[in-house]
């Protein structure tokens, strides 16, 4: 008999397995920073495609445990999404 | 002196002639007081994420100039008087990039 634990199943297996509620179906987040590799997208509040994926419908900005973004990189993009929405950009 | 950007909220209701004239009265305050324009961008009327004093649209003018304390003051000060402005930002940069533009496809 093959064990069956469903506690011990990994977390990424299931595509519709959602850590939070705020976060989209479409893009799903890969384990390594997706900011920090080498030709990465520039983090600017000007950019709103970009910042458009790490904010939540209701406008709250994601954590960095769901979405992987690395340390240094979250706390720009913080910066820069709330430079965004002063402008009313987001 | 340093380079900085700054992004006019212009109101929705406003005529062509008007538009010009803020773009022009901007452009000449900066090069007057030590500044010098490097680059102005016009992203047109976009929509606003949430109402700003109650208008939903904005027309937006996006400057690009080299300046200093002085400069940056003088904007600040006018832009308070100035009814035709919502709102604005200004940040200072340590090196600018002017070819990149992200807002040139919505124009055309």
């Amino acid at each position: 008999m093959k064990k069956r634990n469903k506690k011990f199943q990994k977390r990424g297996s299931n595509p519709l397995n959602k850590l939070s509620l705020f976060q989209k179906n479409d893009g799903k987040f890969s384990k390594k920073c997706p900011l920090s590799t080498k030709d990465a997208p520039l983090i600017d509040y000007k950019n709103i495609d970009l910042l458009k994926k790490y904010v939540s419908d209701n406008g709250k900005i994601l954590s960095s445990r769901i979405t992987s973004v690395s340390y240094n990189k979250q706390r720009k993009l913080n910066r820069e999404i709330k430079k965004a929405k002063i402008l009313g950009l987001i | 002196m340093a380079f900085y950007e700054n992004t006019l909220l212009a109101k929705q209701d406003l005529a062509d002639k008007d538009l010009k004239e803020i773009k022009e009265k901007y452009n000449n305050l900066i090069n007057t007081s030590s500044g010098k324009v490097l680059k102005i961008e016009e992203w047109g009327l976009l929509n606003l994420a949430k109402k700003i004093k109650n208008y939903k649209k904005a027309f937006y003018i996006h400057y690009k100039f080299e300046g200093d304390k002085k400069t940056i003051n003088e904007i600040n000060n006018k832009i308070k008087i100035d009814r035709s402005v919502i709102r604005h930002l200004t940040i200072k940069y340590k090196k600018l990039d002017t070819n990149k533009e992200f807002f040139k496809k919505i124009i055309k």
